[in-house]
């Protein structure tokens, strides 16, 4: 510039600096408005029950006499957490889905990842039969699957035990430890599928060249599975594991229609169980406590499992 | 409109549009029943679980152009009707009536989830026998309206019991007897299941002169462990350990298949089993004949209670008048008892009720046999003094855990009964309710 321009000419000039700036802003707006529908729902459907519930787990009712006249709400900060972990009972139901958990996961994820490269090298035609079959335990309506169960398991309406004792052995599935094996083993039937998915969709996203390439250098399909598939599919199945270890921690629906029948299953044998015995006892502070208490634990093991592969990932 | 203007406007219509959502919210559950200022029918919300009830609602609807009732059915109080209730109530927004087992009218009465209706129900308290009305009232302070009891009596094979050459015993003494005979005779067949569920073993305590829990001067008594229940609970774990019962779930599916197969001959159970029985055991039918409870002292007629509810008044009904006034009509009027009676499967709280033609006569299923008399005498003859305690909902599990385990031989009778006692006074005491013995 050489001399003092015309005002037309500074307006012209001043124009591309405001449009540059008003670009950048006018993404930050769009991205505003695009997610205002979703942070309401998320806000008033997931932050705030969970507010809620720490707000309730702080207080207790004190009744006095008959009860009859209601009760007080008294703040009594972590006397509810204090009272769930002194409860042997409730320390107890961390103990079983751990005890489940700990053979469950492990076992399920093997035989999804078996499965998925099974289905893998399947013949094209066949594959969408399997994957179909191999799914459809996890489609099936949760509740109506355990009732099913429930009548396999019973021994004198189901046939398992039938055939058991006509070789010799007297085995009740609901009873005692059996009842931990049988909620594992539906626990396998359902969820095998849905994780044999995970693992098989990222095992399509697995290079051809790569197997390809094995394959020339003479590798079996064995080889090429355990050194270049399954590595390769780790995230994949990290992922399943994390989605395992919450649904383990989280369990609740086959032990409560098993209940009913089951003589090695209690009203408060999960967590979630026994914070809906609290609940239904009208207790809901403590309720939210042990609500609360699982969903720490839950956090703590998956994100604790997540660092421990990454850490090992690393060093690998 | 510049960046930051935008961005106070998407904020304050974020914060309208949550605070209109919230008040929408509250604004819905503000109450569930109207008032009827201008000639628009009150309406009373009534949920129950009861089948067939909705037919003694219809009929009431029919009858009455200022009250009108809304019936919604929903699961059974234990299988998770109450939660639903205890939740309602608790969100603000729960309906006029509930049906409410007289067992869990002390819990939801110390939860503060009924309303105290005794002004209203006074008027009405001789229609109704009086241990219902007693059942319905904790410390002086009515909170329902009973529709129907729960006399007990023995249910058996009439026909496998010639075939075993039994009678249906007169004592206990005379039932254990029976009890060998039976399953020496045949070891894959046995006279009764074992009682899996609390009020099982509560009736029978009840039968046997138990009181678990009663009200004395503002204060709890908490007595599960007394002696009657304690001789009620080594006699069925004698039958446990000598292996002459089994434990099957009552009502459930293989519970009706043993009784068909023959595998099991009788049952302990109450006057509504009937309906349960006539419609998932159609097999039975012709089979089965009812006799009084066996007796702890021979001659006697004593028998207990299990089940039977109120139409209770859920704390927050906007209307507890009319409300109080429909449950009378429900379980007083001619026409809805019968209902009831028919639909239903029960047996009437209401003393016009227990007189019902209807009820003097012969059951097509039971072989022709007038079994209301049988339950009719029951009723007269259940002790009007047993009370149900404010810990039910957490008494109810924990014994029925203990019971499944005393089936599988992992827990025996009486020691269950003494950690129930236990626990339920510390339970009772931690939430500050006075307890004294």
């Amino acid at each position: 510039m050489t001399a003092p321009a015309l005002p037309a000419e500074l307006a012209a000039q001043q124009e591309p600096a405001p449009r540059r700036r008003q670009s950048s802003s006018h993404k930050t707006r769009s991205a505003l408005l695009l997610l205002t529908p979703f942070s309401l729902l998320f806000l008033g459907v997931m932050i705030a029950p969970i507010v809620y519930a720490l707000v309730q787990s702080l207080f207790r009712v004190q009744r006095s006499g008959l009860g009859l006249g209601g009760g007080e709400t008294l703040f009594v900060g972590i006397e509810n957490y204090i009272t769930a972990l002194q409860n042997k009972d409730f320390i107890a139901s961390f103990g079983r889905v751990f005890g489940i958990g700990i053979v469950q996961v492990p076992l399920m994820l093997l035989i999804a990842l078996v499965l998925a490269l099974l289905l893998d090298a399947a013949f094209a035609p066949l594959r969408r039969t399997f994957r179909l079959i191999f799914f459809l335990p996890y489609a099936f309506p949760a509740v109506i699957a355990a009732i099913m169960w429930s009548f396999l398991y019973q021994p004198r309406i189901g046939p398992f035990s039938d055939w058991l004792a006509a070789i010799g052995l007297d085995v009740n599935f609901l009873s005692g430890d059996m009842a931990f094996f049988s909620i594992g083993n539906m626990m396998i039937w359902g969820y095998t599928g849905f994780n044999m998915l995970i693992i098989y969709s990222a095992l399509q996203a697995v290079p051809e060249e790569l197997s390809e390439a094995a394959s020339l250098d003479g590798a079996g399909w064995w080889q090429t599975a355990w050194n270049i598939k399954i590595p390769a599919v780790r995230p994949a199945i990290i992922l399943s594991a994390v989605f395992s270890i919450i649904g383990t921690i989280q369990l609740y629906n086959d032990p409560a229609i098993l209940s009913k029948v089951a003589p090695g299953i209690s009203s408060t044998f999960t967590p979630i169980m026994a914070a809906q015995q609290s609940a239904a006892a009208n207790n809901y502070n403590l309720a939210a406590a042990q609500s609360i208490i699982l969903a720490l634990v839950a956090f703590v093991l998956s994100f604790g499992f997540l660092k421990f592969t990454q850490r090992k990932g690393a060093e690998s | 409109m510049t960046s930051r203007r935008f961005k106070r406007f998407t904020v304050a219509t974020i914060a309208t549009l949550t605070v209109a959502a919230l008040t929408g919210c509250s604004a819905a559950g503000s109450g569930t029943s109207s008032d009827a200022p201008h000639g628009k029918p009150v309406t009373i919300e009534f949920w129950g679980s009861a089948i067939g009830q909705e037919k003694s609602v219809d009929l009431f609807n029919k009858a009455h152009a200022d009250v009108q009732i809304k019936y919604t059915q929903i699961s059974a109080g234990s299988a998770g009707g109450y939660e639903k209730m205890l939740n309602a109530v608790k969100a603000g927004n729960a309906p006029c009536l509930g049906q409410v087992s007289y067992d869990t009218i002390p819990s939801f009465a110390s939860a503060g989830a009924l309303e105290d209706i005794s002004k209203y129900a006074k008027p009405s308290k001789d229609l109704f026998a009086p241990a219902a009305w007693g059942l319905s009232s904790v410390g002086g302070q009515v909170y329902g309206i009973p529709v129907d009891v729960g006399p007990m009596a023995l249910y058996y094979r009439a026909d496998l019991f010639k075939q075993y050459g039994i009678e249906a015993p007169a004592t206990w003494k005379d039932f254990a007897t029976a009890a060998a005979t039976v399953h020496t005779s045949n070891p894959n067949a046995y006279l009764t299941t074992l009682p899996l569920s609390t009020y099982d073993i509560g009736a029978l305590a009840w039968q046997a002169g138990g009181q678990w829990f009663g009200t004395k001067d503002n204060a709890w008594q908490v007595n599960i462990n007394d002696k009657p229940s304690q001789q009620v609970a080594q006699y069925w774990q004698g039958l446990v350990d000598d292996q002459l019962v089994v434990a099957e779930p009552a009502f459930d599916t293989a519970w009706y298949t043993s009784i068909q197969d023959g595998r099991v001959l009788s049952f302990v159970g109450a006057a509504w089993a009937v309906a349960l029985l006539e419609q998932n055991a159609p097999g039975l039918s012709g089979k089965l004949a009812v006799a009084k409870l066996p007796q702890w002292q021979e001659g006697k007629s004593v028998s207990g209670n299990r089940g039977g509810s109120d139409n209770a008044v859920l704390k927050g009904c906007k209307n507890p008048k009319e409300a109080t006034e429909a449950a009378v009509w429900l379980s007083t009027n001619k026409d809805s008892v019968n209902s009831y009676i028919k639909n239903t499967g029960i047996f009437p709280a209401s003393v016009s009720g227990q007189n019902l033609p209807v009820l003097a006569q012969g059951s097509d299923f039971f072989n022709g046999q007038k079994i209301y008399d049988v339950f009719s005498s029951a009723a007269k003859n259940t002790p009007a003094d047993w009370a149900w305690g404010p810990t039910m909902t957490t008494l109810q599990p924990q014994i029925n855990d203990g019971l499944k385990l005393v089936g599988a031989g992992q827990e025996t009778i009486p020691k269950l009964l003494d950690s129930a006692q236990s626990s339920t006074v510390a339970d009772m005491k931690a939430h500050g309710l006075t307890v004294t013995k």
